[in-house]
This record gives structure tokens, sequence and C-alpha cells, in this order.
């Protein structure tokens, strides 16, 4: 993280686009990737490689779900709170893993390691109840499942092959 | 016996390659298409399948693709609606997972009835990985020559690009999709009409995943053929089915199957111990079907006769145990922040709804909210765009067949369903996330 | 045209209008938020539903986002409309923290407005609310955003109708933020108009929080004098005090808004070294001891020295009641004059503009916005008159291209080409324009002197590559357009630039049927200042006069010279050569502090006066209030006085035109002049167009210069001997020009926007730089004719080559020149 020129592929990208604006979300994750989180430094970054004020950065940054502008945990957990993960488990995953990390949501870890976020629906109805930790989903959860999978990645092992990982 | 269309190539573990998909028929329609039928001839084809929209609104494709004038102006789009966010809804991420090249195929069919040369498919964040899939099998489908340049010496060009979404219901709507796209902030748009003035102000055709996938079918097999294969309507309908259930998941069958057919014979029946109370037949965004429906054939006409909706097919079945009230409570929550906040009654009046019902779930609601929540509902119908109304259909669903299990959670002081409070304590100012 | 039947009233309106215009025609002003008249509609608030009873449209539906159909039948009464109205205001009052008592906009809100209209009372909701942080936004706007009711009138003002890219909406769902990504000052100069657009207290007037309700203040219909645009405004006033100032509707003008230097630039009017009382010799005298010392020792000039040893001179910020008293005083005396200006150059040239500006040529402020080619040469809109780059805008966004030649690193928002031509290059660059886009047949049809000056043209344009590039940049559109606007500044162009500006209007309306000529000139009336001016019997300048002793008193009427002349030392020398300097005005001058007597006069606020805009336009600005020393001050901050006076304190202010028919009458009376005994004694020509507008009135939107005014003959070809192209190539031309804030005389004595005044510098360009071994940072000292002035510097990208760009701001002292115009050997500019 941090230093490494991730907007350098994107100059060449914006230089040939014809609506370099078009580019602007991937710009806020690669930004994200880079930092942890999408820091006011950061966002000034990106709107002036795409040729936008950072206000209008900024309207698009605090609009989606996905972009954090406050600092998070190494990983960002969006567990589903959506009816069908609702409807399993005596306690929904978002309050179990508050408890669990000690956490309230949104906030970080204090070992700086997890955020943990309701996100709804993340597309995993079939496998419910389930979260998602960045580009992998896992699901269907008991507070077991969820512990060894805190504790492997509180050892750094990302990512994780989930048995639900491909579904065909 | 049923033949799968959209899962003819279904295996588990893994997708379908683009040989795998070759063998099995795989753009034979676009070959076919290119050489011996006219754009028109494909619009035509589409629009006498009776094909209809499978992102929820039910649109007839062939009409939608007609809306594109003739003179209008170049570059066109098709803008491939990959935002799958209503809840209860998977079926768009198991079928790209299952065979993209389908997918592809019938984008670049798309585009060759409207004479658009460019297609993007917009997706979800959290589909992370069915985006890079799609990036790896659309870069697969080129080098074949399938895209790009003058596909197979026809003339015809066409690329796709995959577009990442930030993470928000509304882009699933088309004219907010075309602003998140433009790199503006989403939000409807009533005035813009796609097909003419669409994606940097050019004709735009906006279908679902599904939608297109059916397109090679049809041009290979005819539109009779499609008509054929349902029990009312036209083609197959992939039905998700989640919630109290044995076997949850994603099945294709002939649209117009009854509702207790897929329930008990695809999706295993009920879990044991539970019986069926409700359901939601097609996401969040529709309203509950009682256990009076349990027959009904799951088809776009048929659930609007009965004042229902079919939406997206995607069957949210609750059961006896359940609290519908606790059910509607997280999604007026869910909705509430979900909101795009350009109108007032979604904006305000829903987080009004779902403070009503957070007091009738805690116990503290009053007789008076009832009629409250009905006016509501009702007003809901003037807001801007449909997600307001789609929002309240659970609760109007609620009001019309379960306003006695409301009742007893007043009377009671509590719910009658289970001592914990779900859904969860939050904050009235919390309900957005980062 | 359409009829349909709202609430059992039937109306025609033409195709296109929406339901609530056609409601509100009748006087049915349909509930709304979002709705405005200049944004358009946009049907977020869900607020202006009415029922269609009948018709091609049923149901419930927004008014504003319906176009009236041949058979519609309205009702806006109707029971279902009704509750959802309520409902609707119920919703957004949700959040709303009812803080009315603590609120300024209260009284004049439209939340509370419409919540009554609606009918809703009994709050339902008993939830918690959603309440947001503040943000400084600069010194005239106020953020409280837990008002807002999420209306997007401010984003779509401030982003789409100004096109500004500071402020915007941040968040989501009932969490959206209207605000900016950083605190600090709001970069639009438009910015004061959020707090008259927004419909509850989330953007309020900030010099004038808590002062009071509207119903406290005194109001009245006002006119703008800090540029010559004439914008409308309503003025309100408080114990003898200006408080604030809004936008007034003209339709024709500027429609519904005015720039901040406009809405922040009066409080020149409660300075506290304001004239108050008439002094002479610095003692504080009554006012008829005051007129008495004038009149004797203007008597006892004229009789030693003669008539022509005595001058009268206004300023283009003169009422037009003034300038006829001015011009009466010199006529029936016999002196010189009257004059207007202190810039000779800057008088002839605004002379020529007004002498060509034919009403059938000139366009309005507002009818600017329905061109579709605006070619702007010699004037900076955002910097000189701000109101004219929004009119700009508008057009742009309808679909017109816009090309600017001015040497000046301008900046519009709006997309441009921008010629940064040097000063003396403009009119060979506006002649290359001409020749290329007009055929030579349309020419000829204009008669003899029409092709005489056409085929004069060719052979007077040269060209540089670099410029002919340009220009060829902007020939298609210029060609293609079949509406095109010449707007024509008055401060870097050439002599003859406004003539040429006006031929190739003339020109280009023979060859497409439509033109349009627009002015900017030096002041609220310099358009009057020019019709009443007469320096025909003085060759000289002003100054020249009295440094020759030719003038030995001299008598200046809200005129100011140190605010506009480039040598102080210079007209401190001259100044002080008078024997006798008298000073009307209301502003605390320099010059008022070298005058032998001093009478105070009322400001725009305080007395009814008419002035002429850029377009000829007599509007009339009527007092505010009766004037008088403010409470605050006489009051000393304590409760106003419980006993009565029979006088108003400091009441004694009277009209700069007042004062001057005092001294007119008591003069001698002396047989001279054409028009003695006159007031309105202006040339004969003039008078009759002018006679004819003052006598039309000027109700509505003021009355407009008429057609067939045009009294200088076009196609002069003196106007095409090329200007002296041969600049110094090693000296660099010193522009003096205009900002938003800081320059103009009048708002340089408000303590409002001084706040909002960017530290000045000195720009150039990058190739002048170069050569110089200067950087954008630096700072340099300029040795000038009269003393040396150190600045930053900037360099520029977009600036003419071979100039230096230097704002005549209040906060450096730049009078050290020895000229208007003058060029700058390099070796005089050095780094510090």
């Amino acid at each position: 993280m941090g230093g490494q020129d991730v907007l350098g592929k994107f100059r060449k990208e914006i230089r040939k686009a014809e609506y370099p604006r078009e580019l602007a979300i991937d710009v806020m994750y690669a930004l994200q990737a880079r930092d942890g989180y999408l820091t006011d430094e950061g966002l000034v970054e990106g709107a002036e490689l795409l040729g936008m004020t950072p206000l209008e950065m900024e309207e698009l940054a605090t609009f989606y779900d996905f972009i954090y502008r406050e600092p998070v945990g190494e990983f960002v957990i969006h567990a589903c709170d959506g009816v069908v993960c609702w409807m399993f488990g005596e306690e929904s995953v978002v309050d179990y893993l508050c408890r669990k990390l000690d956490v309230a949501v949104g906030e970080r870890s204090r070992d700086g390691l997890f955020t943990v976020l309701p996100s709804s629906c993340i597309g995993q109805c079939d496998k419910a109840p389930a979260m998602m930790i960045r580009d992998r989903t896992y699901g269907p959860l008991t507070p077991e499942k969820i512990d060894e999978i805190l504790e492997t990645l509180k050892q750094g092992h990302f990512p994780l092959i989930d048995e639900g990982d491909r579904d065909v | 016996m049923f033949e799968p269309l959209l899962f003819k190539n279904r295996r588990p573990e893994r997708p379908a390659t683009l040989d795998e998909y070759r063998r099995g028929g795989g753009y034979e329609a676009l070959a076919h298409a290119l050489r011996n039928l006219s754009p028109a001839d494909v619009r035509h084809l589409v629009g006498d399948s009776g094909l209809r929209g499978r992102g929820g609104a039910g649109f007839p494709t062939g009409r939608k693709w007609e809306g594109v004038p003739d003179d209008g102006p170049f570059p066109r789009y098709i803008l491939v609606n990959s935002d799958e966010m209503e809840p209860g809804t998977f079926k768009d991420r198991v079928l790209v997972n299952i065979d993209p090249h389908m997918v592809i195929e019938g984008v670049i069919l798309a585009g060759y009835a409207v004479s658009a040369w460019k297609g993007v498919l917009f997706i979800r964040h959290s589909y992370e990985r069915e985006a890079a899939l799609f990036e790896k099998e659309v870069a697969a489908a080129a080098e074949a020559g399938y895209l790009g340049r003058d596909i197979l010496g026809s003339g015809f060009t066409f690329e796709i690009k995959v577009h990442r979404s930030g993470g928000r219901y509304i882009c699933g709507e088309a004219s907010a999709q075309v602003k998140a796209l433009q790199g503006e902030r989403p939000r409807p748009d009533k005035t813009a009409h796609m097909a003419r003035k669409g994606l940097w102000e050019r004709p735009t055709v906006v279908n679902n995943v599904e939608t297109l996938a059916y397109v090679p079918h049809i041009v290979r097999k005819g539109p009779e053929w499609f008509k054929g294969l349902a029990r009312t309507g036209a083609g197959t309908k992939l039905y998700c089915v989640s919630g109290r259930v044995r076997n949850p998941g994603c099945f294709e069958l002939p649209l117009g199957t009854c509702l207790s057919e897929i329930i008990e014979k695809n999706a295993g029946g009920m879990l044991p111990g539970s019986v069926f109370k409700a359901c939601l037949p097609g996401g969040a965004s529709t309203g509950f079907l009682p256990a009076e429906f349990y027959d009904i054939q799951m088809d776009f006409d048929v659930l609007k006769e009965a004042g229902q909706r079919l939406g997206t097919g995607a069957i949210i079945v609750f059961d006896e145990g359940t609290c519908l009230v606790g059910a509607t409570l997280n999604l007026m929550t869910y909705f509430a922040r979900e909101s795009c906040g350009f109108c007032t009654p979604c904006r305000e009046g829903l987080p009004f709804v779902r403070d009503l019902l957070h007091r009738i779930e805690a116990g503290q609601g009053e007789a008076s909210f009832i009629p409250m929540l009905k006016e509501m509902c009702g007003a809901m119908s003037h807001a801007y765009c449909a997600f307001a109304p789609g929002a309240v259909a659970p609760l109007k669903g609620l009001l019309t067949y379960f306003e006695d299990e409301i009742r007893e959670h007043i009377s009671q002081g509590k719910c009658p369903y289970g001592p914990d409070p779900r859904p969860r304590e939050l904050t009235d100012g919390a309900l957005w996330s980062a | 045209m359409v009829s349909l039947i709202i609430d059992h009233r039937e109306i025609t309106v033409p195709d296109g209008t929406k339901v609530i215009e056609a409601a509100e025609r009748l006087g049915i002003m349909v509930p709304r938020f979002c709705y405005h008249p200049a944004l358009g509609s946009l049907g977020a608030c869900r607020m202006c539903a009415v029922k269609f009873m009948e018709g091609p449209v049923k149901g419930v539906e927004m008014s504003c986002m319906v176009d009236v159909e041949e058979g519609m039948v309205v009702s806006t009464t109707d029971p279902e409309a009704m509750a959802f109205r309520r409902w609707i205001i119920e919703c957004l009052m949700l959040n709303h923290p009812h803080d009315c008592p603590v609120c300024d906009e209260g009284g004049h809100c439209l939340l509370q407005d419409e919540t009554v209209s609606g009918g809703h009372g009994l709050r339902r909701y008993m939830g918690k609310k959603r309440t947001y942080e503040d943000q400084y936004l600069g010194p005239f706007v106020q953020h409280e955003m837990n008002r807002c009711i999420q209306c997007w009138r401010c984003r779509r003002f401030y982003q789409e109708f100004t096109g500004y890219r500071d402020l915007g909406a941040l968040g989501i769902a009932n969490g959206t933020y209207f605000g900016r990504f950083s605190e600090g000052s709001l970069e639009s100069p438009f910015s004061g108009n959020l707090i008259d657009i927004c419909p509850t207290g989330v953007f309020t007037d900030r010099p004038s929080r808590f002062r009071g309700r509207r119903w406290d203040f005194e109001r009245g219909p006002s006119l703008c004098l800090h540029c010559s645009l004439g914008c409308n405004t309503v003025g309100s006033a408080h114990y003898r005090e200006m408080v604030r100032l809004e936008a007034r509707l003209n339709e024709q003008v500027n429609g519904h808004f005015i720039c901040d230097r406009g809405r922040y630039g009066f409080k020149y009017t409660e300075r506290p070294d304001r004239p108050r009382e008439p002094e002479v010799n610095g003692e504080r005298v009554p006012q008829e001891e005051a007129i008495h010392v004038v009149v004797e020792r203007l008597r006892a000039i004229h009789e030693s020295a003669g008539p022509t040893a005595v001058a009268c001179m206004g300023s283009p910020r003169n009422s037009l009641e003034t300038m006829e008293q001015v011009a009466r005083l010199c006529r029936t005396q016999g002196w010189p004059g009257p004059r207007f200006f202190w810039d000779a150059s800057v008088e002839r040239k605004t002379k020529r503009a007004v002498s060509r500006l034919d009403g059938s040529l000139a366009v309005s402020l507002k009818e600017v916005e329905e061109a579709d080619f605006i070619l702007v040469v010699g004037a900076d809109p955002v910097n000189e008159a701000p109101m004219l780059a929004l009119a700009m805008r508008q057009a742009q966004r309808k679909g017109a291209a816009v090309a600017v030649l001015d040497p000046r690193p301008l900046s519009l928002p709006l997309d441009f080409h921008h010629l940064a031509v040097p000063p003396s290059r403009l009119n060979s660059c506006l002649q290359a324009l001409m020749t290329r886009t007009v055929p030579r047949n349309v020419a000829e049809g204009l008669g003899a002197d029409a092709l005489g000056f056409f085929d004069a043209l060719a052979g007077a344009s040269t060209q540089s590559g670099g410029i002919l590039e340009g220009i060829s940049k902007i020939l298609p559109g210029l060609e293609a357009s079949t509406r095109p606007v010449i707007v024509c500044g008055m401060d870097v162009v050439g002599e003859h630039t406004p003539a040429l500006a006006a031929d190739y209007a003339l020109l280009m309306k023979a060859s497409k049927g439509q033109a349009g000529l627009f002015y900017l000139l030096p002041g609220p009336n310099a358009f009057g200042a020019a019709l009443f001016s007469n320096t025909d019997d003085a060759p000289e300048t002003m100054i020249e006069a009295i440094e020759q002793g030719k003038i030995k008193a001299l008598l200046l009427v809200e005129s100011d010279p140190f605010a506009s002349f480039p040598d102080r030392p210079r007209l401190d020398r001259a100044l002080d050569r008078l024997d006798f300097l008298v000073v009307l005005d209301y502003l605390p001058s320099p010059v008022a502090e070298k005058a032998h007597v001093v009478i105070p006069t009322a400001t725009v606020f305080e007395t009814n006066g008419r002035y002429m805009n850029q377009e000829g336009r007599i509007q009339e600005a009527r007092a505010v209030h009766k004037g008088g020393t403010p409470l605050s001050r006489t009051g000393e901050g304590g409760h106003p006085p419980r006993s009565h006076l029979d006088h108003v304190p400091g009441g004694g202010v009277r009209a700069a035109g007042d004062v001057l028919n005092d001294l007119a009458k008591s003069l001698p009376v002396r047989e001279t002049g054409p028009m003695h005994g006159d007031p309105a004694t202006i040339p004969a020509e003039e008078n009759r167009f002018l006679a004819e507008l003052l006598e039309q009135g000027c109700e509505g939107y003021g009355a407009r210069w008429p057609a067939g005014s045009t009294r200088a003959r076009p196609f002069a070809q003196e106007a095409l001997s090329p200007e002296n192209d041969q600049g110094d190539a090693d000296g660099l031309e010193l522009l003096l020009v205009d900002w938003t804030f800081g320059t103009e005389e009048l708002s340089s004595y408000s303590a409002h926007t001084r706040e909002a005044e960017l530290s000045p510098y000195l720009a150039l360009h990058p190739k002048d730089a170069a050569r110089l071994g200067f950087s954008t940072g630096d700072r340099v000292v300029l040795n000038l004719d009269e003393g040396s002035l150190e600045v930053d510097l900037r360099v520029r990208e977009h600036i003419a080559q071979g100039v230096l760009v230097l704002p005549r701001h209040r906060q450096l002292e730049w009078q050290k020149v020895s000229g208007f115009r003058v060029t700058l050997p390099t070796n005089r500019i050095k780094r510090i």
C-alpha cells in the first residue's frame, strides 16, 4: 500500500478516453486500494487527474457504499442484513461480528484489522446468512464458521477458498 | 422433459468455456444473424417471441429495441444491467457464472439489432469475481473473432467493456445507471428517454443480463418455439428461491410454472418443521403472497391480475414461525437506506414508515399507525420513480393480508414471535453506511 | 395556443407551458419548492401535485412536469391532491428544527408559507431528526443545513445555472448535504442568489444576520450602480441604515438574479466617515452657510477670471436628475462642459458607443441569452460586469458558441475560444473577422459608404499567423450563426473599436437578418454621461486645463478623480493649484479631503433617481429610506430614543440635484448659452430622444432606447487606420483592469465586499516571464514614473504576449503611472 503509482495506468487511459469521467469510480477504487481508504489527499489527486473538482469527486464518493471516506480496517466485512439473511440465525451476523470484534458498526477494530458494515443484499440469498470480504463471499454462516474465518484473517491469510466459491 | 436453455451448460464448480459453449451451438445464432438477417429481422424475431424484460419491469424487449430511431445518432450502446441488488435476487450472478458466453452472444446480437457498436456491462461491486470472469471471457470471444471489428467478415463492429459500480441499489434503474456510468451522481431521470438519448446522449438500450441470454436461442430456434416453452407467457424464467426451504437456489423453469411446483419440486419444499406462511414472489419490492396464492402461476400477467408483481421472480419464502412485521421492517430499513434522496416521499417518507414499523415491532405501536401506514403506502405511488412504490409493496401486502399480525403486536405490546427484538436496534441516523 | 380549465377557470396559453405556469397566470400559486422559473421544472419535491379531472391526463400528477394540453381540466383543491400535499409538507418537516424564532428566513420563508397553505400542523413523527455540521462558506452566505428540505435549487442554480463547481450534493438518502468539499469562500460571484432562492433558512444573508424581520424593514425598489448593466434590486433599511439587498425581477435585464458585487457593494452608505454635514475648510457649518460660501466664491472667481475659469464635473454614477442639474448649471452660467469623465479616451469611446447604439441593434441583457454566437471584443465579463457572464452562459446552455478577443487572462463559467490578442491588435483582428464572414455584396447593398469601408478593410488588416489560426477556429461558428451578438467593452479597446463593433453588427444584421450589439460602459449611468457631456469647447483634458491655470474653481458632483486617475501625485499637484474646490458627494473620498467645501449628498437609497444602463434603458431607483445618521450610531447601541425629535439626526442630507438646484437659484442669472433656463438643457438631438423616453416614464422594466437613434455615421474609414502596431519590442504594455472585487469605486468602500477581495497580482505570459526570468509566486517591483510599486506575480497561460495586466486594486498603490496607457520598459521590472 501507499506510494505506488496506481494512478499511472489511469493517466494513459484518461488521455485516450473520450469521456474521462467514466473512470471516476475505478480511480477511486484504485486510490482506496493504495491508501486503505479514500483519503482527502487521494480524492484531490484523483479529481485532478480526471479534470474534476474535488467537490465533484466527493459528490460521487459520498454517494456510494463501497467507497470509504473514513479509515477502515484492513478487512472490511460487509455483513448482509437483508431480509433473507435476517431470517436465519439466533443473532444477526452484524451483531455477532460487532460483539466478537468489540467494535461498533463502521468503526475500526483496535488492532486495525476489521471494520463491520451492514450491507444488503450481496446476492448470496441461497447461502444465507452471508457476508463479503473484499471480493469473497462466505455463507451459509454459523458462529463457528465466522470465528474460523476471523481467525484465519487475523493470522494474515487471505484469500480463503470457500466451498460456495463458484456457484454454477 | 424440460430442457433448460440458459442453464444447459451448467457445470459444477466452473463456468462453461468458449469451446464448450460453441460445441452446444454457441455463436451460431450470431453467425446466422450477421450473414442472413438484417437488424430489423432480429428485432422482429425478438418482438414476435414475446420476450419480456427479466430485470423486474417485464417490458417487452422487442418494443424496447424498436424505440431506437432509425435516424438516431451514433454510437449507440447496449447497457447490460447486472446491478442486481434486489434482496432475494441472485440469478444474474448464477447465470454469468454458468455461461458467460451466452450472455456475450446475446449482447452482440442486441447490438446488431439496433446498430449499436458498444456494449457496457454494468456490474455491482459485490460481483467483482463475476466481473473479472466476464472480462476474461470477453477477451476470449474477441480473440475468437466474435468481438472487435468486422465480426465474422460481416462488417459489423462491436466491443464490450465492463464497468464496476460504486454500490447503490438505485444504479439498477436505467437512467440512474447512465448517470453513474457518466461519472455523475446517479438519480433517475424521467425526462430521459433512453432509446433516443441515453448514455452520453446517444440511443441506449438497457437490458437485464437474463433477458439478453435468451436472444441467441430465439434467433436460432424462432419465436414460436420460444413461446411454446412457457406455461403462460413466453420462454423460460430463472426463478430464485431462498428463505425457509430445503434447497435454496436458482432454477430455470418454464415461465408460468406454479409457485407450489417451484418450491416443492425444485427447492426441496419447506424446511423440516416449517409451514408456508407467505412469500415475496419477485424480490423485496413485491408484495407478500399468502398461502391462498400457493398454486398461482408465476407469470407477469397472471400475478398482475391478482394485484401482485412478478418482478425478478426471486421467491423469498417465509414460514409460520417468522414475524412478517419484522421482515417488513427489515425491508423498509433497507429501502430507506438505499433511497437516492431525490424526491420527498421516498427520502423522508420511507424513514417515516420505517419508524412506525419499528415502534410496532418493538411493542410501542398504536392502533392509529395502521391507517397512517395505509395512507402513506398510497401516497408513495406519487413519488418520482418506481423505487418508493416498490419499497412499500411488502408493507402493502402486510396491511392487506396480515393486518391481524400487526394488531397482535400492538395489543400485546411486543412481537409475538420471539423474545429478541430482531431487527437490530439501529439509531435513526445510521440508515446508511460509510 | 392551448386552452384548459384550472379550478373552474379557463385560460389560453402557448404550447409548451407547464400547468403550474398556466395556473400562476390565473393568480393560482400552486405550492412548490424545486420548481423555479429561472431553473425550470425538476419534479423532485412533489409539492405541486394537482389532480387532473378530465382530459388527456387523469389523476394526481405534478403540475410542473406536465405540459398543458387542450381540454385538460385541473383541480388544485381536490381532496386527494390536497391530502397528498399536506403529507409532503409533513415529510419535509420531519427533520426540520422548527427554529423559526431564531431563523432569519422567518417572515419571508417559502417553507413557512407552504406549511400553512398545505394545512400541516400536528406532528406525527416521533423519531430522531438528522442533524448536520455547517460550513463556513465565505463572508456572504450563512450556512445552516438542519433546515434543509433537499429541494435541489441550490445545486441546480450553482452548478447548472452559474457553472461553478465547488458546491454540490454530498451523501445520500435523507442525509443528503449541500456544501463544499472543504470550508471556504464560495467561488461563484453569484453565490448571494442562493439566499434568494433557498426556500428555507439554509442559506441566509450573512452580513445582515439577526438584524431584523422583513416587516421591520423599510423596503424599496432600487438599482445596482456597480457596473453599467443596471440590474434591479430591492433594498431593505432599518433604523436609517441599509441592511441588505436582494435581487428584483426584471425579465428584460437581470432576470431573477444579481451578482455579489451588486448585492454586497452597498455598504459605502454607512461608513462612519461618510460625509453627513457640510464642511467649509474642515469645519462643520449649516447647509445654508455652505451654499452661501460656494455661491460667493464661485461668483467672485467668475467675475475676476471669467466663466471659463469655473468647471463643474459629474461622473457616470450621477443620476439623470443630477446630470440635468449639472448641465443646467454649466449652461446657464456659461461655464465650460459639463464633463463627466477624467479619461478622455474612455470618454471618446463611450460617446462613440452611445452614438452608434441604435435601438434596432441594441440587445438587452436577457436577449443576450438568445444569441447563438457571442463575439466578445475587449471585455472581461466576470470582472467588469458579472451578470453578463451569467447571461452568456445561459446562451451557451442553449447551444451558443462564444469567442473572446481580449488580452487579459480572463475566465468564464462556460466554454469559449479565447484569442489573447494585445490591445493594439484588437481592431485588426476584428477587421480580419469582418472580411472573412461578410459577403461583399451585403456591404454593397448597404450603400457606397459601406462598400468603401468593406474594400478598405482588407487593406487595413494585417495579421500574424498565430492570430489567423485563432480566427480560423471561430470562423465556422460565426459564419453559421443566425443570431450573433457582439459585446464590446471600453477598457482595453482602441479608440475606434466601439465604432467597428457597431459596423460589424450592422453588416451581420444585413447579412443574416438579425444581429445584436452590446456595450459595456464605464459606469451605471455612463450612457447618460455620454449624452450630457459637452467637451466641444475644450480640446484639452480637465487636468491639463487645471495645470494650465485655465480652470481656477472646480465643482465636483459625486465624482472622485482619485478613483481612476492613474497619476496620483500629478493629480494632487493639479488640485492644489485650484483656488476653490467644492465636492458634493456621499463618499468619504480622497478628493473630499482636499476640498474647501464639502456638501454631503444622498445615496441612491435615500432619494429617487433615474439611470440609463448600457443599453440606453432608463430605469428608476426609488428611495428605500429617508436617510439620516443610523440609529446604531446616534443611539450608541442603546434602545431607540423614547422621546421624539422634530428632525431626523443627520437628516439634512439632500440629493445632489437639489443642492445644485439651490446653487443655480442663488447664483446670479447669466444670459448665456442657447438653452438657458431650460432644466433639461442638453444638445438638441440627445434632448429629443431623452426627452421622449423621460416622458414615456420607466414603469415596468424601464424605457428602452429607441430605434433610429444613431447619430454618428457608420462605416467611417478613419476607424480603419491601423493602430500603432509597433509596440516597444523591449517594453510591456501595462493594462490597468477591473476585478470583480477591489477595483470598482463604490464597492471598494463597502466593508462587505472588501472581505471578498482577492490579493492583487500582476499577470503576464509565460514567454514574457521566461524572458525576464520570473515565475509565479515571485514578488516584483515596478519602477513607475511617479514611484515604485511592489506586487506579487503570476504567470498565466491565456494572456496576450507583451502585456502586463494589473488590477486597479484598492490594496495597491497603482496610481503612479504617467497616463492611462503606459508601456513599461523591461528594465523597470525587477524581482525582489
